[in-house]
């Protein structure tokens, strides 16, 4: 909770590594003000290159995606939509008849999934899963070979392009591994002004979040869900959040699957051709070899 | 701050000091706060593939070089080793080609070699890189022992010796010869990629069929005008033109329109052309060469068509939403 | 602050950002607190999570608005009518807390019978306007009674005369229905605010309200706030806790560079500069003229001649009068506004700029930039090399050939600044609050801190002084400069803390208390340190630097400001709060006047029967053992003047004041003045704009008249959250630059429209003084407000970019005039008109001729009606009555 001050699990000093337990990241747009301290803090922290000094014109957005080079990233969502019973200007007294507007913000970044697609498809094993359940990048084994690009259901990793530093290998979030292992907590949760992002256990974190759903609904906040797809076969995030509305809006899969699940078929249909043309090319010679 | 990016903001400041800005795109929206983009900005869901023509190419040649062993070691199962003998100069040509390309689309080429640190069957990739690699340490000897065996230099036990040694790598090769021309259909499939994995059986065989197809029109070309490989062409040609068919009517809307629209749209159609009715076509009509080139230009374009598709349908949020509304 | 400053007494938030946790309602206007004070904000959001009501007055939908429960479009440039609205819907329904007006403000004082209020006739005016001096004789505007000690008061309320029935005439016009023609606000919305302020306050409940310069940045700013001081005043909303006014300050210690200030007209701890031909020529009677009977600035001899001792050491004695005749003697305007001109005209050498961008940051930059190139020599100590340290080669007017590089003859010395982790010291930050800064690493290369180049420079002068016998050099001469140095040749930062903090003066071997007891040639130098300021003496024998913050490096040689173990919820034990680590200040108020607390719920200091002393959560701002019950007899000075029921204790009265007897220049009332560039013209006045104004005109410092048709958009300026001020700090940041990389422009759907253009196309705004040219950010943000009958459109746009560094865009102070507001001449950077045309501006030479189409720079139609024409007299400052009320913004 917001003003726990040194008692926040975003300011404690923690074990967790040692302990082997299992964290996460909870991200609650309800109030999150946009101020992108942790997109700041964490390519300060990790030395991340700037990638281009590109406006979009994307309401406040000018970073646009997750990838390579930006491992944080704060949507800024327009919306025509109330926001809870959030009165925005006489409009929304419905003076000139209901017209609800809405601005929200969201800190968005790698999931750490459960069922990582990015780690089941590397095939050099440069991605791993830590102590504490993240998905964490070998820099020095990667070879750059973009497979776990496509296998990500969220789109998050990517490689990173000349001529960047250190270009080539495919980058993403380190859940501030270094960081966690001298019992620091992650440098964008650490520097989040109210808390919008909240590292801790998972379990808690879990709990926190419904609790939190509950409170928004109870103040009218109708649309607010949690978004951590437990069901689909990524079997939920280490790094959830919390939405207000449908998933899209934000940029994400309604239900991200791991490509795994496509393997069976797959494989099916190419061992079938293989036999196949081994067996045809079998008959050809064996009836047609005059 | 490195000297790298200390130099791409002197090019920045050189840019914006020539233009007065920094150059941005913008969106499109008349005066719409609101995305008029699907999804959040239009942005892409999903990442695309970041690979460039040398995976397409690979993934040709590989198939081609693939297919010919197996064809190879059919030909010398019934005892017309000369074809063998050709098959296993393209399946060696293939597996010097193949790994060359791959290193050359990685980030970081001196790190081959970490492909082989582990074997990950879950991962399309390593099995991949290790069927690439049995294939090549089977086909180069193949190759070599047929030469060897055709040209009998060698008599008595030691002939023997490498003729036993040469059928034993000619299998070899085929065997990991029909993975290397279909598991590429896998490798696309098993992804994020919906215009790829809403394709994942029809995608290896179809891979498979054109590698096969190309195998044999290879060897005809090379003058092998027998009715075996036109057996196999006919019958690769007739299976593409079938897999277009399927494609234009399985369809599934705006999730794989990629296949449909655009470049790829173009790209995969003209493949399809080349290698099914055209191909088909001309065998009938007895022009073998013509058949033949136009079924590996159509397997060759294919590859690039099913790359740009996979390019097309990450960048495009729609497509992702829709498959998994599906 | 004089806004706060004369309402309660002291120049500085009333209350600390942790309290704001603890409000019922919080009203932000005139701050986007959540962009421009993140992580103070997360108190707001505490708030909020407890239930209050978050509530945003802004022309713009902004990142605080996002998180508001109610957002309230307003026209840039009047609050006074809004809140002035509010207060009369206080007053009518009878909804302010009675006892506290009654007792704790000056509601009941009695006013004299020649006092004219601005409602009367002329217009707008007040009495006692001179229109030669443009400027107010305050005379009139004086209580019945003795002076400000022992004013008249009626009680009751009911005297026609007294502050009460004067407030209620005053506001009576600030209508609903005029708030909507003023301000764009509907009624309903109206309605929703001011039910909300009135239900969170009581003796159960507070409201606080936060601003910052969205309130200041205007030709009234101080009345605006005002308006807010006199609002919680009635609200009773002043020294309780969850109340307050949350004065949010800019950087990082400007709230300390007001209490030692940067300004050119007040000295530390809010003592007036010494000013010449006003009477105050000699000790005595400056002394006499700033010296209060009663109340706290009764002992204002002994914190200025304190002073006095530390600034001159033993030079300064009794018999040459603590050396006053050294004190420099303010003879007229001399803000910076006034020196630029002084720059313009060439009267001006050289100039030293040491943490300050003017050639973006100040308003109408281009003149700024012009003012540059015609000094002789000109010193930048920054830390990287900013527009107004590159003009000369790298500049918009080089570009279009108006500059010429081989012609200016300015020479620019660049030093490298250390940046604040490269150095030790202390930051006042927005809540009166001390914090020590450790040196995190060395400087690179020459890069040095401000203490090091400040005092390196003095050991040059001083020699130089000693050596010519000019007497101007005499003050040099008489310094005390003692600092011990630090092995690179800084001044013990510690010591000068001690110094601050104050000393006996009378050195004593061995003394107890004693810190840094000697100088930098070993010698011993001064006594033991002193505890509070109550020990201040005006005979010599005690110093001190900035009589606010005794008490913070105290006899115990605990640097307090270093402390970081807080201990209760206002964060005592983290740093320490002038004065004597109080966290909310006035916080007898949190107490009803027989001492009790006001509820349970609200308590904060109230008055323990059994101990016989005030206790609390907080430091009492009150004399520690004074009963509620105690009543003055009349002849006491000093604090034994002020009754046990006066939680003011800075007035002469110890009352909060909703009326100001003494302290402005333009009115002892908040008066809706349009903005000096208005698309209308005054709908509650006969009088446009504020009449004490200083318009600081120029034919190239021209005024747009009001409802000018080539001007139709009412412009502001603001930040963001990614950048800072004139860029110096973010723009040449990679990691920030990429967040917010072009200028661009926030407009409304419906604007976009009339001007047929679309998101993210460029388009150039033009005023008065100039045009730039920005990308639009159309957005429904942005929202066309309709005063009665018409519709206004705003635009706004940030003002952090120029053209140095690797991100570049037009300055916006290029289209600001410059001005300044009559108490403390800050310019109008929130409320102006412009006009916006699609595309972009010419590059080169044809910029010029094509801005001039749009914007000449002749003849009285491009001039507001009101605004005096070039050399005739300027309003405001220095007219008679400046006391230490007139604190700085
Ligand atoms: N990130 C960041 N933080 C900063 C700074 C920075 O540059 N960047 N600067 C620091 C400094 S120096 C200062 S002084 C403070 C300033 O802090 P703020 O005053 O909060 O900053 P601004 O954005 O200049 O103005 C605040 C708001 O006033 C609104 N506004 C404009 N005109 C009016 C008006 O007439 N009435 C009302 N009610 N609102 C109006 C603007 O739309 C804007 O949203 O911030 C400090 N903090
Ligand atoms: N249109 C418009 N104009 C405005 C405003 C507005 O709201 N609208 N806001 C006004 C306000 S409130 C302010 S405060 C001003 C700010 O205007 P400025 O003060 O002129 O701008 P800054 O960028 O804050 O300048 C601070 C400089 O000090 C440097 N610096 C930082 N630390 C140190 C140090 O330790 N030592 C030295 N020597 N230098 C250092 C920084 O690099 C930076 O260049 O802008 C004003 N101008
Ligand atoms: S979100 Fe993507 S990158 Fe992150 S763990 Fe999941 S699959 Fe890997
Ligand atoms: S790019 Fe690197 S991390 Fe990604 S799959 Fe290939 S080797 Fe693994
Ligand atoms: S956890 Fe670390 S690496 Fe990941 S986003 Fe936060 S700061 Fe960046
Ligand atoms: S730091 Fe926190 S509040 Fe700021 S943008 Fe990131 S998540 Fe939101
Ligand atoms: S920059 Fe410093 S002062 Fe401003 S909000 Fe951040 S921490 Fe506070
Ligand atoms: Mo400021």
């Amino acid at each position: 909770m917001i003003g726990e001050g040194t008692q926040s699990t975003n300011q404690r000093r923690h074990s967790y590594v040692a302990d082997r337990v299992e964290v996460g990241f909870f991200t609650d747009p309800s109030v999150c003000i946009g101020c992108k301290a942790c997109e700041v803090a964490c390519k300060e922290w990790n030395q991340v290159p700037d990638d281009g000094f590109t406006w979009t014109g994307n309401s406040y957005d000018n970073t646009g995606h997750l990838g390579a080079s930006t491992w944080r990233h704060v949507l800024f969502v327009e919306q025509d939509r109330a926001k809870g019973n959030q009165i925005t200007g006489p409009i929304s007294l419905g003076e000139n008849g209901e017209d609800p507007f809405r601005w929200v913000f969201l800190s968005d970044v790698c999931k750490h999934c459960e069922e990582a697609g990015c780690l089941e498809a590397c095939p050099t094993g440069s991605i791993v899963r830590t102590e504490v359940g993240s998905v964490l990048v070998q820099d020095d084994v990667c070879n750059g070979c973009g497979y776990c690009v496509v296998n990500c259901p969220f789109g998050v990793i990517d490689r990173r392009p000349e001529p960047l530093p250190n270009a080539g290998g495919a980058f993403k979030c380190t859940f501030c591994y270094d960081r966690q292992k001298s019992g620091l907590t992650p440098a964008c949760a650490k520097v989040c002004p109210t808390e919008s992002i909240v590292f801790g256990r998972l379990d808690d974190l879990r709990a926190r979040g419904a609790e939190r759903v509950k409170t928004l609904r109870e103040q009218g906040y109708g649309d607010a869900e949690l978004y951590d797809p437990q069901e689909t076969s990524v079997r939920g995030l280490h790094a959830f959040s919390l939405l207000l509305g449908e998933p899209e809006a934000y940029g994400l899969p309604p239900r991200p699957q791991v490509p795994t699940i496509y393997l069976k078929s797959s494989w099916m249909g190419a061992i079938m051709t293989a036999i196949a043309a081994l067996v045809a090319s079998l008959l050809a010679f064996a009836f047609l070899a005059s | 701050m490195n000297p790298a990016s200390e130099e791409r903001l002197d090019r920045l400041r050189e840019e914006a000091r020539s233009k007065g800005v920094v150059n941005g795109r913008g969106v499109d929206v008349f005066g719409g706060p609101i995305p008029a983009k699907p999804g959040y900005y239009g942005e892409p869901v999903v990442k695309p593939p970041v690979w460039t023509w040398e995976i397409s190419t690979y993934f040709f040649i590989g198939g081609c070089g693939g297919m010919a062993a197996v064809i190879g070691a059919a030909a010398l199962a019934f005892g017309q080793a000369e074809v063998t003998r050709a098959a296993m100069w393209i399946a060696c040509a293939a597996a010097i080609l193949s790994p060359t390309l791959l290193i050359l689309d990685l980030g970081r080429p001196l790190l081959f070699i970490n492909m082989l640190r582990v074997f990950k069957y879950k991962s399309p990739m390593s099995v991949g890189s290790w069927v690439v690699s049995f294939f090549g340490i089977n086909a180069v000897p193949a190759a070599i022992l047929m030469e060897l065996w055709q040209r009998d230099l060698f008599s008595g036990a030691v002939g023997t010796l490498v003729a036993v040694l040469a059928i034993l790598f000619v299998i070899g090769t085929a065997f990991w010869g029909m993975f290397l021309a279909t598991y590429t259909g896998v490798l696309i499939s098993c992804t994020t990629i919906p215009a790829w994995f809403l394709h994942r059986v029809h995608l290896p065989i179809h891979f498979g069929t054109a590698a096969l197809g190309s195998a044999a029109g290879l060897l005809e070309l090379i003058g092998f005008r027998i009715a075996p490989l036109y057996a196999l062409s006919l019958f690769a040609a007739a299976v593409e033109t079938l897999l277009w068919i399927v494609l234009e009517v399985k369809r599934h809307g705006a999730a794989d329109r990629a296949l449909h629209e655009g470049t790829a749209g173009v790209l995969i159609r003209l493949s399809e052309l080349l290698g099914g009715p055209l191909a088909l076509i001309l065998r009938l009509v007895g022009a073998i060469p013509a058949a033949a080139i136009s079924f590996l230009l159509g397997a060759l374009v294919s590859r690039f068509g099913w790359i740009q598709a996979g390019k097309q349908s990450g960048c495009d949020p729609e497509s992702v939403f829709a498959a998994q509304r599906l | 602050m004089p806004g706060l400053g004369t309402s309660f007494g002291r120049g500085g938030a009333t209350t600390a950002q942790q309290d704001l946790a603890r409000a019922d309602c919080i009203l932000i206007e005139g701050s986007s607190m959540a962009e421009a004070h993140p992580v103070g904000f997360r108190w707001v959001m505490k708030a909020k999570e407890n239930g209050a009501t978050i509530i945003h007055v802004d022309p713009r939908f902004s990142r605080t608005s996002a998180l508001a429960d109610i957002w309230v479009p307003i026209r840039a440039g009047t609050d006074i009518a809004f809140l002035g609205g509010i207060i009369r819907n206080v007053l009518e329904n009878d909804l302010f807390f009675r006892e506290y007006v009654v007792h704790y403000t000056n509601a009941s004082c009695i006013l004299r019978p020649e006092f004219r209020d601005s409602g009367e006739e002329p217009s707008g005016y007040f009495s006692g306007w001179n229109e030669e001096k443009r400027a107010y004789d305050h005379e009139t505007w004086l209580y019945e009674g003795e002076g400000l000690s022992y004013p008249h008061r009626d009680l009751s309320l009911q005297d026609p005369r007294c502050v009460f029935q004067t407030l209620k005439r005053h506001f009576a016009r600030y209508t609903p229905e005029k708030v909507k023609e003023v301000c764009g606000i509907p009624p309903e919305l109206f309605r929703k605010v001011a039910d909300a302020l009135t239900n969170a306050s009581g003796p159960q409940k507070t409201a606080a309200i936060c601003y910052a310069v969205g309130w200041t940045h205007h030709s009234k700013g101080v009345q605006v706030i005002r308006t807010a001081a006199i609002l919680q005043l009635l609200l009773g909303n002043i020294g309780r806790p969850g109340g307050g006014i949350m004065a949010l300050r800019g950087h990082a210690s400007i709230q300390g560079s007001t209490d030692i200030p940067t300004l050119y007209d007040t000295l530390p701890g809010y003592l007036a500069m010494p000013r010449g031909g006003k009477g105050e020529d000699t000790l005595d009677q400056y002394l006499k003229k700033h010296t209060n009977v009663t109340g706290l600035w009764h002992q204002f001899p002994s914190y200025f001649v304190s002073l006095l001792k530390a600034y001159y050491g033993e030079h300064a004695t009794a018999s040459n009068s603590f050396g006053y005749e050294w004190m420099p003697k303010i003879t007229g305007d001399h803000s910076y506004f006034s020196f630029l001109y002084k720059m313009l005209d060439g009267e001006m050498e050289g100039m030293f700029l040491m943490g300050q961008n003017p050639a973006v940051g100040a308003q109408n930059a281009r003149l700024e930039r012009t003012a540059l190139t015609r000094l002789k020599w000109l010193v930048v100590r920054d830390m990287v090399e900013i527009e107004s340290a590159n003009f000369w080669y790298d500049s918009p007017e080089i570009e279009r050939g108006e500059f010429k590089t081989e012609e200016i003859a300015t020479e620019v010395f660049f030093f490298p600044a250390a940046g604040h982790a490269e150095k030790e010291g202390a930051f006042t930050n927005t809540q009166r609050l001390l914090q020590w800064r450790e040196k995190a690493v060395s400087p690179p290369g020459d890069c040095r801190s401000e203490g090091w180049f400040m005092h390196q420079l003095a050991l040059r002068l001083i020699p130089k002084a000693k050596a010519s016998d000019d007497p101007n050099d005499e003050p040099l001469r008489a310094l005390d400069w003692w600092y011990p140095e630090t092995r690179e040749g800084e001044p013990e930062m510690l010591a000068v803390l001690a110094e601050i903090n104050g000393w006996k003066t009378t050195p004593e071997v061995g003394a107890e208390g004693v810190v840094h007891g000697n100088d930098r040639n070993g010698q011993l130098h001064h006594g033991p340190q002193l505890d509070k300021y109550q020990e201040l003496k005006d005979d010599g024998t005690t110093a001190s630097g900035c009589w606010i913050y005794c008490g913070c490096y105290a006899s115990d040689g605990v640097n307090k400001p270093k402390a970081r173990q807080p201990n209760d919820y206002l964060g005592h034990g983290w740093g320490f709060a002038w004065p004597s680590d109080r966290r909310i200040i006035y916080n007898r108020a949190s107490a009803a006047p027989n001492g009790a607390p006001w509820s349970e719920k609200k308590k904060l200091v109230w008055w323990s029967a059994e101990e016989n002393k005030w206790t609390g959560q907080d430091v009492p701002d009150f004399k520690k053992d004074k009963s509620p019950t105690y009543r003055p007899d009349g002849k006491e000075k000093g604090l034994e003047a002020l009754s046990g029921d006066a939680p003011f204790i800075l007035h002469e009265d110890g009352l909060g004041w909703l009326y100001i007897p003494e302290g402005l220049q333009d009115g002892p009332l908040p008066t809706h003045y349009e903005p000096l560039e208005s698309p209308v013209s005054n709908q509650l006045y006969g009088h446009d704009t504020n009449p004490v104004e200083n318009w600081f005109t120029r034919d190239t410092n021209r005024f747009a008249p009001p409802g000018d048709s080539r001007f139709p958009f009412v412009l502001t300026t603001y930040r963001l959250t990614e950048h800072h001020t004139a860029g110096g700090m973010s723009r040449f940041l990679p990691h920030l630059s990429e967040l917010q990389p072009e200028m661009f422009a926030e407009i409304s759907p419906e604007a976009a429209s009339i001007l047929g253009i679309k998101n993210a196309d460029y388009v150039s705004i033009i005023t008065l003084r100039g045009a730039i040219e920005a990308r639009a950010l159309v957005s429904r943000r942005m929202r066309p407000l309709r005063l009665n009958g018409k519709t206004v459109h705003q635009v706004a746009i940030p003002f952090h970019w120029g053209s140095a560094g690797p991100i570049r865009g037009d300055v916006a102070n290029d289209l600001m005039a410059i001005s300044g507001e009559p108490n403390v001449t800050i310019m109008e950077t929130k409320a102006l008109t412009c006009n916006v045309v699609p595309g972009r501006r010419p590059r080169g030479a044809a910029f010029e001729p094509w801005l001039r189409r749009y914007a000449p720079q002749t003849g009285p139609e491009n001039l507001h009606p009101e605004q005096p024409p070039p050399g005739a007299p300027t309003g405001g400052k220095l007219t008679p009555g400046h006391g230490q009320h007139g604190k700085s913004v």
